[in-house]
């Protein structure tokens, strides 16, 4: 027997592109066949494949819906989402997954999720899924891209959206920081201890853990690095 | 991609179940320690004797078996964050043991002690050993007090699974010394 039995290999599956829409000139959703047998808990990845490269994607969708979805950023000579951004409709990719840990655990902590621009992708499945008791903070550039603003608005305890270069809208949203989401956990956050979910950008989680060590130290911290 | 973030500049480190905790922390010392017997088998593999392709693969699935043990080495107990593991079972151990049998079959009856070294691949054997043991260790001190929940019987796996790794790897060690034509070096007291 092998001394590793209990090993999980990655499945491969197939899926088509069904439909693209474009949220921002920059930001698409694009929606996917989904595999019969395809299972995932949400919050969690897929891994797509083309040609050689590959390159993981949050899931925005739910495991109760017959299709996948996913927000991509469509990143100017990007190894993976120009192709993406350009395929044509019905065009077959092959991907594996579920991957990753990101993933809602309940606990008598607040929870608190922190997104920068499209790493609001798994707090979408996560909240579509049912979770509702939640703070969300959303740090983008402009209010233009405070993508799914409506439905958070409509599920989270708290909807924060923070506009790092605009700070002019900022006072013109419901809820509008000016700033990094940083300096509102910084600057109007109690000390306390929370499960924090940060999703984005490394430098927004690097920051945002050292201050949870320095100003939230008992709190825990889940992380997915969108690069 | 940058593999650095610069979260753990100032000496802490997230667990897997979400805590943040002092880089000095058993949970650390038993996770670095299985880390650093993984890439010990890395450098083993590396200098495997040529046409051991069969014992490379095997010795590639433990290191995956590794890290699936480092990552429950980083679950704090009662953690919802082990509900998405898979387990450590009794299996596995049984794996090395059918493995060390086949291995035995192929040397000599060993009646000394003998020094850690000879060729190689069967040198980088016994640095994997004994960092095995100080794995082990640490992992028997993360259990005392901590006997009840699902993460601790997930680590009493862990540990017959480490002993049982040590094991293979002694035996490994003096099979690659003997298709290497190096007789082992007895002690000499």
């Amino acid at each position: 027997m092998s001394p590793s039995a209990a090993r999980h290999d990655a499945k491969v599956y197939s899926t088509k592109l069904l439909a693209r829409r474009w949220l921002t000139e920059k930001v698409f959703e694009i929606e996917l066949t989904r595999p019969s047998s395809f299972q995932f808990t949400p919050g969690q990845r897929i891994r797509f494949y083309h040609e050689t490269r590959q390159r993981d994607y949050s899931l925005l969708t739910t495991p109760s819906e017959s299709t996948l979805g996913l927000c991509l950023f469509n990143v100017e000579k990007g190894q993976f989402s120009p192709v993406l951004a350009a395929a044509e409709i019905g065009t077959k990719f092959s991907f594996t997954g579920p991957h990753g840990y990101f993933t809602y655990r309940p606990s008598e902590r607040p929870a608190v999720f922190v997104a920068t621009g499209t790493g609001i992708a798994p707090f979408l499945s996560i909240s579509r899924s049912g979770v509702t008791e939640f703070t969300l903070l959303h740090g983008v550039r402009t209010a233009s891209d405070l993508h799914y603003q409506d439905f958070f608005r409509s599920t989270a305890r708290l909807y924060v959206p923070c506009l790092s270069a605009s700070p002019d809208q900022a006072g013109t949203i419901e809820n509008g920081f000016d700033g990094r989401v940083t300096q509102y956990l910084k600057e109007y956050f109690s000390p306390g201890t929370y499960d924090f979910y940060l999703c984005g950008r490394q430098e927004m989680i690097r920051d945002v853990t050292l201050l949870v060590d320095e100003k939230f130290p008992r709190s825990l911290v889940y992380t997915e690095t969108f690069f | 991609m940058k593999i650095y973030t610069g979260g753990g500049d100032r000496g802490k480190t997230s667990l897997f179940s979400g805590e943040r905790v002092n880089k000095s922390d058993l949970r650390v010392e038993a996770y670095g320690d299985v880390d650093e017997l993984n890439s010990a088998l890395g450098a083993l593999v590396a200098f495997l004797p040529s046409g051991e392709g069969t014992l490379s693969g095997e010795i590639q699935r433990i290191q995956s078996d590794l890290l699936h043990i480092g990552v429950w080495l980083a679950v704090t107990p009662g953690s919802p964050a082990s509900s998405e593991l898979p387990s450590i079972t009794q299996e596995h151990a049984k794996g090395l043991e059918a493995a060390i049998d086949r291995l035995e079959e192929k040397l000599p009856a060993l009646k000394d002690f003998l020094l850690p070294g000879g060729h190689v691949s069967a040198a980088w054997a016994h640095v994997a050993r004994a960092v095995c043991r100080r794995a082990e260790r640490h992992v028997v001190r993360l259990l005392a007090g901590n006997d009840e929940d699902e993460t601790s019987l997930q680590l009493r796996g862990v540990v017959t699974y480490l002993n049982r790794l040590s094991d293979y790897l002694f035996v490994l060690a003096r099979y690659c010394n003997k298709v290497q034509g190096q007789p082992d070096t007895i002690w000499k007291k």
